[in-house]
């Protein structure tokens, strides 16, 4: 790219700051903070995941040493409002919450009641001690028994459970059926996740009577839009309320949202004046916290005898659990409006259904928008194979070229800047198709299957105003930063996000310093205080690097004009032309070459807060300097993935033998940190496919409640994962910055399921349902024939 | 409900002797934290799964969340907070680095006491014989990949065969 050769500290491969901490076991993570005198609480949670709540006997509980309270909803309710999500958007239902119910519970898991005692263990044995009784009622786990004639209804104030329900068309999709060569169709199902960082949730409120204000402790993505929502629903002003986020052990979008658990903290603390905290458990943290993705698509095609797509429709459902913590269109809306991504499609239908049920309610995780890729590249190799094309070919032939860009999607989506050709070109090149070709048709004739999947992401990445409100999901995609030189001359900055281990410190550093002509090393980065950082939407999605390091970029970009402003006038000079800031000293460009002057930014501090009189007429005292930005409606990133691998059809293992990602995500602020990303979420993403699954019983009992049982990849089934860096920058961005983070889950899912179905080809089935557990593969082959090897044993 | 009455202890815990007054049933992992302030030892799961809290117990790895601390009189138990003598890095340490092998750092501690031990008794690994014993340890951020690359660069920077 030619622009990233005029940066001198963005795209460094700067060591990330906060290693220094962690390696040494000194970082500081909400359950290391110590507050003396601090009360424990511990949440008396539904057994059933229907019933209503007839009596809480606390009594015993309440007799035990050490037990301070127990506290139910209706005691919550005196203290806080409900959450009320009421978005006037056609199609959703508006629902409401309290604290903790009331009435009934709605999932297994669900918090009925709040014990505060001196102690955790002491909590733990009072909350046993707690007699609810509870009248059962039928339960739907599973979204076809949620939308039955007749279904019990999860929330009782809605017309039936199908909370969400929205249609879209643009084009003529039948009449492209009409003159399609082949119709071709394909289901896609996602199974239910859940983002189980290594740290559980946990929050520690300190109520000041004295000051009537409340210090809120929480590892969160969100400062600021969390203290929106704490201070509302505890009837305080929002300079009642201070949110602090120390270290964060992963969230992955779990950590978002104002839970009820954490609202309880805060207004217990209010209440008995005292620090209240809570440490969730793991069994808390994987059946109650938030679940995520369980979804079905399915897709009809229309197509031209070459592979070209004349029109698609989508039908989407989505299991959505018991309660909205977000506007229940909030995931699966996304994925519709993003669906065609690297493809040429004008006619385009869908039809979004989503619905409660009684299981825990669902959040964004990590690549909300997971099952996109898969769906779309899914649906381009079950063209291929109907038509008996190459599959890279019927890529090809569509895919969005240089040419066709800026290139608006059917939904109006725009996208520019976008190299889906260029990545999938690397990638097969890579990969050597005709190579594995080759290889994939002797191991036949061994009985050895092999297979190769291919998925070209179009990642959306930062969310600007204008897409929330396109897309009929209620949000400001805005951001905002302060960037202050001190009488020293050492640089602070602050930003809205709040990392939770992505390694922010590093790479915001490089935004800031190359803005203001300082080094990265020399700038320190201060964010999760909501007294500190300015009113910015936090950390989500792939927004960090655009909005955030791009917010932080224009607003250093502000102070080093202001400060050459100020060294024009130091030196005599009529304006800043032909001055500029680099490792903090001024320079002059002299006979077409940068000349160092003997000023630095640390004279020119020293002169703006403590020598005010002698700065030019009007400037201001102080160094000091705040911006706010709203970035382009979307951003995109895109990447392809090719996955390569082998599979036993006598036990249903499957094996990685490669993968590769070909991604461009724009100018890098820094290439550590983004590798990092690129990985771990690949990681995530074949995690998932493989192993992690939420299960419910017919009864919406969670039989995946340990981490024993909610599989997550170890070290001996995760591959290596090759990156192609090729990064060209976006026009429409601060630096060229576009974001990146989640699409490595959206291409795993997709490169992995096209590899295993290659794999299963010569056995005539498909795999359209995630995990691809052995289990699931063995039960496909049972008694299938292959065309090479004879029949697959029956177990 | 509340069990027998707390017990004076004393723990031999990074070569120096410590007493506390603890219940029976408290955990090696919350004495630790609680009672020594020893917070880098960190708690993913108390059900022995997730290898975070993972401590070294007479140089072995044990995990800190399935041993109570009244067990532990008698043993000598090592921390993430012994690793670094004065400040200065361990080997391994510093390639985790080098390789930004940790991302959120929940899981770091769990995996340096791990394989400070294994690097100490098996000098010379495979990427195998690495992987089979890092998957005691989960990380959720990383996907391993540089985990195991700085765990076989520690181990050859620890041979005296410099980084590489
Ligand atoms: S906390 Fe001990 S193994 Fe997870
Ligand atoms: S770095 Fe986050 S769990 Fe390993």
């Amino acid at each position: 790219m030619s622009g990233d050769t005029l940066f001198t500290q963005i795209g460094r491969a700067l060591p990330r700051k906060e290693d220094r901490r962690l390696l040494l076991g000194k970082g500081r993570f909400l359950d290391d903070i110590v507050l003396p005198g601090a009360l424990h609480v511990c949440f008396v949670r539904a057994p059933l995941a229907h019933a209503r709540i007839v009596g809480i006997d606390s009594a015993e509980a309440q007799a035990l040493p050490g037990v301070i309270g127990v506290f139910t909803g209706a005691d919550l309710a005196r203290w806080t409002t409900k959450l009320r999500l009421e978005p006037a958007i056609e199609g959703l239902h508006p629902v409401q919450m309290t604290a903790l119910p009331i009435d009934k519970v709605r999932f297994q898991g669900d918090p009925v009641a709040c014990v505060v005692a001196t102690d955790r263990y002491v909590a733990e044995d009072a909350a046993e001690l707690v007699v609810v009784d509870f009248e059962p009622l039928d339960a739907v786990a599973s979204f076809e028994k949620a939308l039955e004639p007749g279904a019990p209804l999860v929330d009782d104030s809605l017309p039936s459970n199908l909370v969400s329900h929205q249609t879209f068309a643009a084009g003529d999709v039948a009449a492209r059926r009409d003159e399609a060569f082949s119709i071709v169709e394909a289901r896609f199902g996602l199974h239910r996740h859940t983002h189980a960082p290594l740290e559980t949730r946990g929050c520690l409120a300190d109520w000041d009577a004295g000051r009537e204000h409340l210090t809120f402790h929480i590892g969160t993505q969100a400062p600021h839009p969390l203290r929106s929502q704490l201070a509302a629903r505890l009837k305080l002003a929002e300079s009642q309320v201070t949110v602090v986020s120390p270290d964060i052990g992963g969230a992955f979008g779990q950590k978002i949202a104002l839970y009820r658990e954490e609202l309880c903290v805060a207004a217990l603390s209010r209440h008995l004046g005292r620090p209240v905290r809570w440490r969730e458990d793991r069994l808390e943290n994987l059946t109650s916290a938030s679940h995520a993705r369980e979804s079905v698509c399915r897709t009809r095609v229309s197509v031209a005898a070459d592979g070209r797509i004349l029109g698609l429709e989508l039908w989407l459902t989505e299991d959505f659990g018991a309660y909205c913590f977000y506007p229940a269109n909030y995931m699966a809306r996304v994925v519709a409006m993003i669906l065609t991504g690297p493809y040429r499609i004008a006619d385009y239908a869908f039809d979004v259904q989503v619905a409660l049920t009684n299981k825990c309610g669902n959040g964004p995780m990590r690549a909300p928008m997971a099952i996109t890729s898969w769906v779309m590249d899914g649906t381009i190799d079950a063209i291929a194979a109907r038509l008996g094309l190459d599959p890279v070919e019927v890529r090809r032939r569509n895919t969005i070229r240089v040419a066709d860009l800026p290139y608006t999607m059917p939904t109006g989506e725009v996208l520019e800047d976008v190299t889906p050709l260029e990545t999938l070109e690397a990638a097969v090149a890579a990969i050597d198709v005709p190579g594995f070709r080759a290889r994939q048709a002797e191991g036949r004739e061994q009985g050895r299957y092999l297979g190769l999947g291919l998925c070209t992401v179009v990642e959306s990445t930062t969310y600007g105003s204008k897409f929330y409100k396109a897309a009929g999901i209620p949000g400001s995609g805005h951001e905002a930063a302060w960037v202050r030189i001190e009488p020293s001359g050492a640089v602070n900055a602050s930003v809205g996000l709040m990392g939770s281990g992505q390694g922010y410190e590093s790479p915001l550093s490089q935004a800031v310093a190359e803005g203001l002509g300082v080094t990265a090393e020399a700038v320190r980065l201060q964010m999760g205080n909501t007294d500190v950082a300015p009113y910015g939407m936090g950390s989500r999605g792939g927004r960090g690097a655009t909005a955030g390091g791009g917010t932080l970029y224009l607003c250093a970009q502000k102070a080093q004009a202001h400060v050459l402003r100020l060294a024009a006038h130091v030196l005599n000079l009529n304006d800043a032309t032909g001055l500029r800031l680099r490792e903090a000293r001024v320079e002059r460009l002299l006979d077409g070459d940068w000349q160092p002057t003997s000023l630095t930014l640390a004279d020119l501090a020293r002169t703006a807060y403590l020598d005010p009189t002698a700065l030019p007429a009007g400037m201001a005292p102080g160094l000091d300097f705040s911006l706010t930005y709203d970035p382009p409606p979307m951003t995109y990133s895109n990447a392809t993935h090719a996955c390569e691998v082998e599979l036993t059809p006598a036990t249903g293992e499957l094996r990685i033998r490669r993968y590769l990602v070909a991604e461009d995500c724009g100018t890098v602020l820094n290439p550590i940190v983004v590798r990092g990303q690129q990985q771990g979420a690949v990681a995530m993403g074949l995690s998932g496919a493989l192993f992690e699954e939420v299960v419910y019983d017919a009864d919406g009992q969670n039989l995946s409640a340990t981490l024993g049982d909610y599989m997550i990849a170890t070290a001996t089934e995760m591959p290596e994962i090759e990156i192609l860096a090729l990064h060209t920058p976006s026009r429409r961005t601060p630096a060229g910055i576009k974001g990146m983070a989640e699409g490595g889950i959206m291409g795993a899912i997709g490169a992995l399921s096209n590899a295993v179905n290659d794999a299963l080809a010569p056995f005539g089935v498909v795999a359209d349902q995630m995990p691809l557990s052995p289990q699931r593969l063995r039960d496909l082959l049972r008694g299938a024939t292959s065309k090479n090897a004879g029949k697959v044993p029956p177990k | 409900m509340t069990g027998p009455a707390r017990r004076e202890i004393t723990l031999s815990v990074n070569g120096e002797r410590r007493s506390l007054t603890v219940a029976p049933r408290k955990l090696l992992s919350d004495a630790l934290r609680e009672d020594l302030i020893l917070t880098g030892t960190h708690v993913g799961c108390e059900h022995g799964v997730c290898g975070a809290c993972t401590v070294l117990i007479d140089g072995r790895p044990a995990r800190s969340c399935l041993a109570f601390a009244v067990q532990m009189e008698g043993h000598e138990i090592t921390t993430i907070e012994k690793v670094a003598e004065g400040g200065e890095f361990s080997p391994l340490q510093q390639a985790l680095h080098d390789h930004h092998a940790l991302q959120c750092g929940f899981c770091t501690a769990g995996i340096i006491m791990t394989f400070q031990a294994f690097l100490a008794e098996v000098p010379d690994p495979t990427e195998d014989e690495v992987r089979d014993v890092l998957s005691g340890n989960l990380c959720r951020c990383t996907g391993y990949q540089p985990i195991v690359a700085a765990i076989l660069s520690a181990a050859r920077v620890m041979r005296g065969e410099g980084q590489a």
